[in-house]
């Protein structure tokens, strides 16, 4: 659809450098017709909200175009990530909860090599290896974890790892702490960051652990 | 004339996929020993949906009705599309079956089938290792009765050793320290593992492992034809113990001195070829995998290792152009001559990989240039061979991923030879490398 430009507001910044979009700007002058559609949703009657190239809604803006060409989808939140992912501008997410080493290592590299990334000196081979071959990693609440595997990745990374990655941690199994023994239950006080365990005997372990 | 043959000789010479589907493959099936319950027709693999997908009758569970846990996918195709081995046609169905095969809902199969009635092909899937069980046999009223009864008795046996050559004709590769270090990372996943050391002249593994020799040498065994040898006498546990009484064991066929005083022309007049074959098939049975640490040079046991072999991996470095070369050869020349004598399809050579050596990014440019250059090459020979799945195993025509799988360079894998002890078991890096490398082509 031909659509009027003070019908459409870009609600978010766009983060393109000013030499792009002013030069794109140029070149769209001398044409006028946006081959490249601006991804719309209709959020009140004749006012529209960009979800998806917003770059093209940026340059349409510079050169002053009165209309522009637009594709209109639905107002489904699937449908906005959906837009974001096609257009490049949102990165698409894997589950870590239940991804294969493959799906993995694909994505750590991606995140390793982008320029300026906070992971860069990172071993993928290391890295996609512990994190996949984590016993516990579909109870995973969080990427926590993930700074424990010593594969190079600290806390102050795990930022940059949310960007590819989410999670759907499964409920964790209830134990029955009876049927372990002592040397297990310390392992498991060790586990989980409780202090004070090393001298206990089995009934007060138990209870540590409850 | 017994049902199959007669439903094949009536199947019109042009039948389309939906004549063989409804009319050949309900007595194909039958002749196979399944029946109406174990057959599950568009069975969705979540990669795809596959023609059939069977799984033998288990008394406390109908197939038809929960769909989990296939044995077998079978894909169909009409008389219209050519299934001969190497046509397009063929590759892309091919392709289709390893796809559906390989989905994470279809981890339990371990078969596949292709057939469009005019041709049938049985494939085998070991974790995530799919190679041919037979070839791709032209079916006709004569063969068909006696080529189902092979593939009934494969598909209802229980499953055995993926039998795995380690070769590559160039020398120092690292053949020896693949075998080694996948061995002892297979045991610490579980597996059950033989390694078999057929490198007379250089007896590298079992002086690595410091196994000693068996009671009855190895020479003694291959001899042995009315098999009088108990091979419990010739193979050797090798153990390693951890911490808190922890202990991992895998198992042993060690070289032996005899084995290198004949010469090579006299080794082919007392051993027939396949004798390593008829040995370590007997052995498939009690373990998950066996692996033959092979020495360079294509001559008797060489050819004998892959003559015993299911697949063949091959360890190349990117920065010698000759491990390259050889490992092209060994692809298109001696596997396909194994695979002649053999005639059930194998050995295949598993895509290549980069074996420990620092690499740049310039270096590792220069090395696909070169790689490039091979494949074209052999694209020109008489008849032309495609290269190109056993070096970039992840390239298809979109995405011209020229992906290589690299074992990075690590000290601690050489040095551990000094210390008899595989170094998967003293270094948690070389470990995770070795813990890589089979995932990315043994274990899903």
């Amino acid at each position: 659809m031909h659509l009027y430009m003070i019908e459409i507001t870009l609600k978010e910044g766009i983060d393109a450098p000013e030499f792009l979009i002013k030069t794109a700007a140029q070149y769209l002058r001398s044409n006028n017709h946006n081959w490249v559609p601006i991804i719309v949703k209709e959020v009140e009657e004749d006012k529209y909200e960009v979800i998806g190239n917003s770059y093209v809604y940026a340059v349409a803006e510079a050169a002053k175009l009165e209309k522009v060409w637009c594709i209109i989808a639905d107002t489904t939140r699937e449908t906005d990530e959906l837009t974001k992912i096609l257009a490049g501008e949102k990165t698409p997410k894997i589950n870590l909860s239940t991804a294969t080493i493959d799906d993995i290592k694909a994505a750590l590299q991606y995140l390793i090599e982008k320029p300026g990334s906070f992971l860069k000196g990172v071993n993928l081979l290391i890295a996609a290896t512990r994190i996949d071959t984590a016993s516990d990693r579909k109870y995973w609440k969080n990427l926590e974890p993930i700074t424990k595997l010593k594969c190079g990745i600290t806390a102050s990374k795990l930022e940059a790892l949310a960007e590819a990655f989410y999670l759907t941690p499964e409920p964790e199994p209830v134990l029955d702490l009876q049927s372990l023994t002592v040397t297990q239950l310390k392992d498991l006080a060790k586990q989980r960051g409780i202090k004070g365990y090393s001298k206990k005997k089995k009934s007060a372990l138990i209870e540590l652990l409850s | 004339m017994i049902e199959i043959e007669a439903v094949l000789a009536n199947l019109p010479s042009n039948a389309q996929k939906s004549i063989v589907s409804t009319i050949f493959m309900p007595t194909l099936f039958k002749t196979l020993g399944f029946n109406e319950t174990t057959i599950f027709p568009n069975y969705n693999t979540e990669c795809g949906y596959v023609d059939f997908a069977l799984r033998p009758h288990q008394d406390n569970e109908i197939f038809l009705q929960t769909g989990t846990n296939p044995s077998v996918l079978v894909e169909i195709s009409g008389r219209n599309i050519n299934l001969r081995e190497g046509t397009a046609q063929y590759k892309t169905v091919v392709s289709q079956l390893k796809t559906y095969l390989l989905s994470p809902k279809c981890k339990s199969a371990t078969w596949g089938i292709i057939t469009n009635s005019c041709h049938l092909q049985l494939f085998r899937k070991h974790g995530k290792v799919i190679h041919p069980a037979t070839q791709c046999l032209e079916i006709s009223n004569n063969n068909i009765n006696d080529i189902v009864n092979i593939i009934r008795q494969k598909i209802h046996s229980p499953s055995t050793a993926l039998t795995v050559a380690i070769y590559n004709n160039k020398g120092g590769v690292g053949k020896t320290t693949t075998t080694v270090n996948l061995a002892a990372v297979l045991t610490a996943w579980g597996k059950r593992v033989l390694v078999v050391d057929f490198d007379p002249n250089q007896k590298d593994l079992t002086s690595c492992l410091g196994v000693s020799l068996g009671q009855n040498t190895f020479y003694e065994l291959l001899e042995d034809k009315k098999n009088l040898i108990p091979l419990e006498k010739v193979i050797k546990p090798y153990t390693i113990r951890f911490k808190r009484k922890k202990t991992l064991t895998f198992d042993v066929i060690p070289c032996d001195e005899k084995l290198e005083t004949q010469k090579e022309h006299e080794y082919l007049q007392i051993f027939k070829i396949n004798r390593l074959k008829q040995i370590l098939d007997k052995l498939k049975p009690n373990y998950d995998y066996i692996l033959i640490d092979s020495p360079p040079n294509w001559r008797f046991f060489s050819i004998s290792a892959t003559t015993a072999a299911d697949v063949v991996l091959i360890p190349t470095k990117h920065n010698d152009i000759f491990s390259l070369k050889n490992a092209a050869n060994t692809i298109k020349q001696y596997i396909p001559e194994v695979q002649e004598f053999k005639k059930d399809g194998t050995p295949i050579a598993l895509p290549i990989f980069w074996n420990g050596e620092k690499a740049t990014a310039a270096a590792k440019e220069q090395a696909r240039k070169a790689i490039d250059i091979i494949i074209e090459q052999a694209k020109k020979d008489n008849p032309p061979f495609d290269l190109l799945p056993y070096f970039y195993s992840r390239y298809t025509r979109d995405s011209q991923n020229r992906y290589i799988f690299e074992l990075p360079s690590y000290a601690n894998i050489a040095n551990a030879t000094f210390s008899q002890i595989p170094a998967v078991y003293r270094d948690k890096i070389a470990c995770d490398y070795y813990l890589a490398l089979v995932k990315e082509y043994f274990l899903q």
